[in-house]
């Protein structure tokens, strides 16, 4: 058996057994779930349902319904899209580059932020969806062979190539997701007693026996699609980032952006799954798996892509400045003060400024802290997209041109409708889906558990 | 239907007795067992029953009944007997004629399938256009436009007697009967009408006034009047007209408070004549550039295309006429007017301004505007001193503009309400509406007993009078006008009649007598008054061309016989009592004096200067607004969707105006103007669709406040100014609809280049005002030996992308703007969207920035702050930019026409994932709408802004009132070639890639290659000045391809390298000093 060293801390609190990981995890799925969860998914579901609604309006009058206007063609749909894909990120960073680095914390956050992952691309895939202006040919983007003659898509368009970025990480995420779901459903299905909770668990189990030849095809499956996922982590943003890179709108057309977006996409992705985590933890009482230490992880996680980020958003005032370029010096003066210089300054304070907090160990691993500064994050990289997509647009080249942006109640609507739909889907999977991966966490009992390592400790002094 | 599984082939099968067989040997014996064979019980045990019998019955009846039901009749009709002259699908263009009071011009009207559907200039004949030009002709967007309204749903439709529908037999005895009663009582009778200058529209009410014995009175009301100038004219040379100017032949103009360009006299001819002389390409030693000095309040299109502006508070302007005509005098060595300074600034001007003048005796000219006689006759003095009678004004020939006579007006207003009229007809003017003692013409309406409207509409002063007889639409009606002295133009009918609607002219023969159409009748007249031989030659050539020119008059000189020292008092006295805020009432580019109100197309064009759409305002110089608002920062006067105008409350008499306050860099401190024409139909009269929207409520709100109250009786005249206004601040905002909120260039040189004269004269474009940008590439490019720094190359020749191959093969279309030619005027606005059927979204949609105009008319105004000062102040670069977004308080005007700029390396091209956006072999950039699905990436990486993008279907009712296209009339006047493309699609300009199609093709089938200027792109053929040219880049002879070489010539944006088919030509101010190149 693999020892790990003392001083590092366990990953799993207190005395656990196998039967007991079982039972934190699979208990809440088999019993009644708690009130708070049915007073979440009440507002929850209200909400999506208000963003559907939102969505129907949008769709039977016309973009025109948001504030969009001549020149600012853009602005929360795509802000949106960006800031849902980038949460989207760290998912598939904890469970596939994480896996590769072997890094055995991940065991206990990769479940939930798969999921977060996964909701988080359906929700930034509606926008470039709802974003067209008739969205009922939306389908005209996908290759397709078709009777309009030899029409086909425009493989040069950078909004192609997202068609392509998204669809193939959203799929690779989904089967990874599954994949290691599998064992745990098993688990399930052999627990529960209702018959309709049997065929269901069993039908998701996918007939898995749990002998080794499983678990070895089982291992090799897993590392096979981590390879495959852990370039999709880096392509994905670096392809939403060309949407803007490869333009000619002064403060868009940047090569710096494919690592800056990626490192703000973990960067948001990892608040928001703090964000997510720290509420289940203590609903579902997870305290045991999902430790401090693992809050503390994913806040050094912060403070690195923080930085990166941060370096980014100086580098590219250099460059204006050092470019010399008469429209790209002035679209980064006027972020920072022209009318939308608050919006700039949202985006200052909340991703570069307040994530250097996490230098204090204390305040890292001070649990209400970190919800509040995930939050703060959350709302910086908003900002952070809202800065590069509406202040660039709405000073660019000709000053005949400019305007300001003013968002409707229907901009704001869905908007507020997709974190309803989020979390609704979120609260879903946390009831009937294992959120921890059970089996998995199994695996670093013997090794990174509590009571275990303070055996081996003792043993070893004898 | 279930089966019995029971089959046979006969009943021998069935019942394969020999006796059957046998029996069935025999062919005809009877009986057949029917009864054996339905008794049968294993038939009837079959499953298919009565009542399935009777639901096939019913179901295949109810099929029948379905299908004999009558598919959707589609009225495409084929002629059965093929019209002469109609091709379905091929324009017709006749010649016609536009006259409405005050805007003239010869034009062509587009007919498609008998709908007249666009108007544009007479490229071939008339005054209104410039002969060395091809294919374009002076018109504006209120004559373009002006197709629009034929098809307005609220048109009157037939003859009304107070209110209710009649028929014309009855109106016609009533009225003849009403006329002759009139007469007999010894009252008044008269023809209240705009200026006529048709030949036979006179002779018609002659013929009137002759069956009612001499006693029909005309009296000619100009709208806005310019009574002042041609009373001073008849004082001056003992003929009261309006002169004819030749500012072809002017080396320098003066206008003082004269909007030649715009709303003063016959801009449409001013126009070209105007900038015939201000293409630096063009100048000679006897012909240099034109000098423009322009002495006014308000910044006019004509002011801010002035080479030296000086603006000035109203009541200053008589005393720049006065100081002018003592500087001239001097010069001249006659007595001055002993006028006094005004200040130093102005006395200079005036000084230099006398100086230029005297160099150019006889070949300049000083305009005014002023509505004083006696400033009037000061003008004609200087202008005689300056011997310009006979070389660029002619009196003696003068044009038949502006007989409008202020004073028979008044006085009929007067005989009016003391009971002396009898009977009153009135047409072309709205006098309701329009005069400054409109109660008291309402008034007087009430005791005349017959009152007759010939108006269109039941407009505010028709819809008063006991009988409206509505007058055909001018594109329904048969004309002749005679502008000046030997020339005859015609108007001939495009349309039969829509509605029961008659000429009034014809009117006016019927209640004579006469039983001969107006048709025949100008022929008549014709006949009388141009004896010739071929009449039938000279008519039908005539109205071919629409123009005929019987003689041409010689310039001939006049003495001056008018008395400087009684117009001096005059003038003087009308600069009088002067309050803090001075008002000045001006008309529009887009609604003219109102009777356009109604057009949607002219609403939604942006003012040139303002970029208002959709309301009328204050305006006031910045610092005035700011500290009548109490605001610090010009910042504080943005003007957006969310940031509405101030609303302020002017007051002039005892009247007031609560209007929206608009900045205007370049107007004079402690000046307001408002704009007239606004505020039709303020008491619910249906006065046209767009003057006067419906609310959410259903109530009526009139665009824009009527600012005529304002206007007043002075000296006899009508005057549109007040000495004294008082403006405060209501407290209140106002949403106003701009289409550009950005007022300055943002000192960006590759958007607008500008230059001076002087620096122009030195032929050095790209090192001084017309520079290259350069980019450092890694070679030894100036072969120094050395790669470094210094070796550049222009941007253009570096290049990521294959070049289309659009150059030397075939057609490569192109268009050159020249920034010198465009004078701002905003035809080709409408005209553009008249032939893209470009939807109106109405002032909502414009709020929010999403006007849907494919040609923009960008204005840009000089900041006092530029880069180069900025540097030298030690200005940071914030500061800087800033100080820049504020424009000077005078500053200057540069208009750019935008559309798409049809890049060979579009970046709208590569970024549409469906490839909906592409590039033709012709070098345009195409939109198939089919394709489109509105992602509007396109539209963010276009560099120009240029695209457009469907946010609702216009074509619904919520747009119903604005957009021509909802209502079965109004989308009559759609373009039959274009498309009206659908909600969430993007569009814009296709460079007219309908014409050039049609054009190709005819070419064709000639056999010939296409000519020059051949093809009718929407804006170049209503760009009167020449300024927009259009044509093909690889025809070494086309006149766009020597433009693209000319020095002025550049490519907006050129640095980002997306090399544009569109090329500009810089501006040149014929002003002294030289600019300085700055890097």
């Amino acid at each position: 058996m693999q020892h790990e060293a003392a001083i590092r801390e366990p990953l799993i609190l207190g005395h656990r057994t196998y039967h007991d990981i079982t039972n934190d995890i699979v208990g809440p799925i088999e019993n009644k779930p708690a009130k708070g969860w049915f007073v979440l998914i009440t507002i929850s579901s209200l909400i999506a349902v208000y963003g559907i609604g939102c969505i129907l309006y949008l769709i039977s009058n016309g973009i025109g319904s948001w504030g969009l206007n001549k020149t600012v063609d853009w602005a929360w749909d795509i802000t949106n899209f960006v800031w849902w894909v980038g949460i989207g990120h760290a998912g598939t960073l904890i469970s596939a580059v994480l896996l590769l680095f072997r890094q055995r914390w991940r065991m206990a956050v990769n479940r939930s932020a798969e999921a977060m992952t996964i909701f988080a691309v359906i929700m930034a895939a509606l926008f470039p969806v709802l974003h067209m202006g008739r969205v009922w040919m939306a389908y005209w983007v996908l290759p397709l062979p078709n009777q309009f003659g030899s029409l086909w898509v425009n493989f040069n368009s950078p909004l192609l190539w997202d068609v392509f970025a998204i669809s193939t990480y959203f799929s690779v995420s989904v089967v990874f997701w599954y994949i290691g779901l599998i064992p745990d459903f098993a688990t399930i299905r052999d627990r529960v007693v209702k018959p309709w909770q049997k065929k269901f668990y069993s039908v998701l189990a996918f007939g898995w026996t749990g002998n080794a030849k499983a678990w070895t095809r089982f291992e090799e499956v897993s590392l096979v699609l981590a390879g495959i996922a852990t370039p999709l982590v880096f392509s994905v943003h670096s392809v939403v980032s060309f949407d803007f890179a490869t333009s000619v709108v002064p403060g868009w057309h940047t090569t710096i952006f494919p690592p800056y977006f990626v490192s703000g996409a973990v960067f948001s992705g990892f608040a928001m799954v703090q964000t997510l985590l720290l509420i289940m933890r203590k609903v579902m009482k997870l305290e045991a798996y999902v430790t401090i230490k693992h809050i503390e992880y994913m806040n050094i996680v912060i403070i690195v892509t923080g930085s990166i980020v941060g370096v980014a958003y100086i580098t590219e005032l250099f460059i204006s400045w050092y470019g010399g370029v008469e429209y790209e010096s002035y679209a980064f003066i006027n972020r920072a003060t022209g009318p939308y210089w608050w919006s700039y300054w949202a985006m200052m304070t909340c991703n570069v400024i307040s994530p250097q907090v996490f230098w204090v160990r204390s305040l890292r691993r001070n649990l209400t802290f970190t919800f509040f500064m995930s939050i703060i994050v959350n709302i910086g990289m908003w900002f952070e997209r809202f800065v590069i997509i509406v202040t660039s647009l709405h000073r660019d080249y000709m000053p005949s041109a400019w305007t300001m942006f003013h968002p409707t109640w229907v901009d704001a609507g869905l908007f507020i409708g997709t974190l309803g739909i989020f979390s609704t889907l979120y609260l879903l999977f946390a009831r009937y889906f294992p959120v921890l991966a059970l089996n998995e966490v199994k695996s670093i009992l013997k090794t990174s558990g509590e009571s275990y390592k303070k055996e081996a400790e003792q043993q070893h002094h004898h | 239907m279930p089966s019995t599984k029971r089959y046979w082939q006969d009943l021998a099968q069935l019942d394969p007795s020999a006796e059957v067989v046998s029996r069935n040997a025999n062919e005809f014996n009877a009986p057949l067992p029917i009864d054996q064979v339905l008794g049968d019980s294993t038939i009837t045990g079959a499953s298919t029953g009565r009542r399935d019998f009777l639901k096939f019955l019913g179901f295949s009846l109810s099929a029948a009944t379905l299908a004999a039901c009558e598919t959707p009749v589609i009225k495409s009709i084929p002629y059965v007997t093929k019209p002469e002259d109609i091709t379905p699908g091929v324009a017709n263009w006749y010649a016609s004629t536009y006259f409405d009071g005050d805007d003239f011009a010869s034009v062509l009207v587009k007919t498609r399938e008998g709908r007249p559907i666009m108007i544009k200039g007479n490229p071939r004949f008339g005054i209104n256009r410039d002969p060395n030009l091809v294919n374009t002709s002076s018109i504006n967007a209120r004559i373009n436009s002006s197709v629009v309204t034929l098809y307005d749903s609220e048109r009157l439709q037939g003859p009304h007697k107070a209110g209710a529908a009649s028929d014309w037999a009855t109106a016609d005895k009533a009225i003849a009967e009403g006329l002759a009663a009139a007469v007999a009582s010894g009252k008044r009778a008269v023809l209240l009408s705009n200026t006529i200058i048709s030949p036979s529209s006179k002779a018609a009410i002659a013929a009137l006034s002759t069956k009612l014995g001499g006693k029909l009175e005309h009296v000619q009301y100009d709208t806005v009047s310019q009574a002042a100038l041609t009373n001073a004219n008849a004082k001056s040379f003992g003929q009261r007209m309006f002169p004819d100017y030749d500012l072809t032949q002017a080396d320098v103009l003066v206008g003082i408070d004269a909007d030649f360009l715009g709303g003063w006299g016959n801009a449409t001819e001013y126009a070209w004549q105007y900038t015939s002389r201000r293409r630096p390409e063009t100048v000679s030693a006897v012909r240099p550039m034109s000098r423009h000095w322009q002495f006014e309040s308000r910044m006019s299109i004509t002011g801010a295309n002035a080479d030296e502006r000086i603006a000035l508070k109203p009541s200053r302007l008589p005393l720049v006429a006065l100081a002018l005509y003592d500087a001239v005098a001097k010069g001249s060595g006659a007595a001055g007017t002993g006028a006094g300074s005004i200040d130093e600034h102005t006395d200079h001007a005036i000084q230099k301004c006398a100086e230029e003048l005297l160099k150019a005796k006889g070949k300049s000219i000083v305009f005014s505007g002023s509505s004083d006689e006696g400033v009037q006759t000061v003008i004609n003095g200087i202008n005689a001193l300056l011997g310009n009678y006979g070389t660029t004004i002619d009196v003696v020939n003068g044009t038949s503009f502006k007989q409008g006579d202020d004073a028979a007006v008044a006085q009929l207003v007067k005989d009016m309400n003391a009971g002396t009229v009898g009977a009153l007809l009135i047409v072309g003017v709205n006098p309701a509406y329009s005069l400054p003692n409109a109660a008291d013409f309402k008034e007087g309406l009430k005791k005349t007993a017959l009152t007759v409207s010939f108006s269109g509409y039941a407009d505010e002063t028709a819809s008063l009078c006991g009988w409206m007889v509505p007058d055909n639409h001018w594109l329904e009606s048969w004309n002749d006008y005679s502008p000046k002295p030997g020339h005859y133009t015609t108007a001939q009918p495009t349309i039969r009649p829509l509605f029961d609607t008659r000429q009034w002219q014809e009117s006016l023969l019927r209640w004579s007598g006469s039983t001969v159409n107006y048709h025949n009748f100008i022929q008549d007249n014709w006949r009388a008054t141009m004896p010739t031989v071929a009449f039938t030659e000279v008519w039908n050539k005539g109205l071919h061309d629409g123009v005929h020119q019987a003689f041409t008059p010689v310039r001939t000189a006049s003495a001056f016989a008018g008395d400087i020292n009684a117009a001096a008092a005059s003038a003087r006295k009308s600069a009088e009592g002067a309050g803090a805020f001075e008002l000045q009432l001006y008309t529009k580019d887009s609604i003219g004096n109102g009777l356009h109100a109604n057009n949607p197309w002219l609403q939604e064009m942006p003012d040139p200067l303002t970029k208002v759409t959709w309301d009328n305002y204050v305006l006031m110089a910045p610092s005035d607004l700011l500290t009548t608002v109490g605001k610090k920062t010009f910042n504080d006067l943005y003007i957006g969707e969310q940031s509405p105008a101030y609303l302020l409350k002017v007051t002039v008499n005892g009247l007031t105006l609560e209007l929206p306050a608009v900045p205007a860099p370049g107007m004079a401190p402690g000046a307001v103007a408002i704009a007239l024409g606004y505020g039709r139909g303020e008491n619910g009269e249906r006065v046209g669709r767009a003057a006067c929207l419906r609310n959410e409520d259903g109530t009526h709100a009139p665009v824009g406040k009527n600012a005529y109250v304002f206007s007043h009786w002075a000296n006899g005249h009508l005057n549109y100014g007040a000495a004294s206004a008082t403006v405060e601040f209501t407290g209140n905002m106002y949403p106003l609809a701009l289409t550009q909120t950005q007022m300055t260039d943002m000192d960006r040189h590759s958007v607008v280049k500008q230059t001076t004269f002087a620096t122009w004269s030195e032929h050095k474009p790209h090192e001084t005002y017309n520079h290259r940008h350069m980019l450092a590439v890694h070679a030894d490019v100036n072969e120094d030996g050395v790669i470094d720094a210094r070796d550049k190359v222009p941007t253009t020749e570096v290049d990521l992308w294959a070049e289309h191959p659009v150059a030397q093969v075939g057609h490569r279309w192109g268009m050159s703007i020249d920034l010198n030619g465009c004078i701002g005027c905003g035809a080709c606005i409408t005209a553009c969207s008249i032939e893209n059927n470009v939807p109106v979204v109405g002032k909502d949609e414009v709020r929010r920035s999403r006007d849907m105009h494919w040609l923009r008319l960008d204005r840009y105004y000089s900041s006092d702050m530029t880069h180069e000062k900025g540097k030298a102040e030690g200005k940071g670069k914030i500061e800087r930019y800033l100080d820049m977004e504020v424009p000077s308080a005078q500053p200057k005007v540069v208009f750019m026409p935008v559309m798409c700029q049809h890049c060979n390396h579009a970046p709208c091209e590569t970024v549409c994932p469906v490839a909906a956006t592409t590039h033709s072999n012709e070098g345009l950039n195409q939109m198939a709408y089919n394709r489109c699905i509105g992602t509007r990436y396109c539209a963010n990486n276009c560099p120009y802004k240029v695209r457009r993008f469907n946010w609702f279907n216009y074509v619904t009712e919520k747009f119903g009132q604005v957009n021509p296209a909802w209502d079965e009339l109004g989308r009559m006047v759609l373009n039959p070639d274009v498309v009206v493309r659908s909600r969430g699609v993007i569009e814009k300009c296709s460079l007219c890639v309908q014409e050039i199609q049609a054009t190709k093709l005819k070419a064709k089938k000639e056999g010939r290659p296409v000519r020059d200027g051949e093809v009718d792109c929407a804006c170049e053929s209503a760009c009167g000045t020449g300024a927009i040219v259009f044509g093909d880049l690889n025809d070494p002879d086309s006149r766009i391809s020597k433009l693209v070489k000319a020095e002025r010539t550049y490519h907006a944006l050129e640095e980002i390298g997306v090399q544009p088919n569109i090329s500009y030509m810089a501006k040149v101010r014929n002003v002294e000093e030289t600019e300085h190149h700055h890097a």
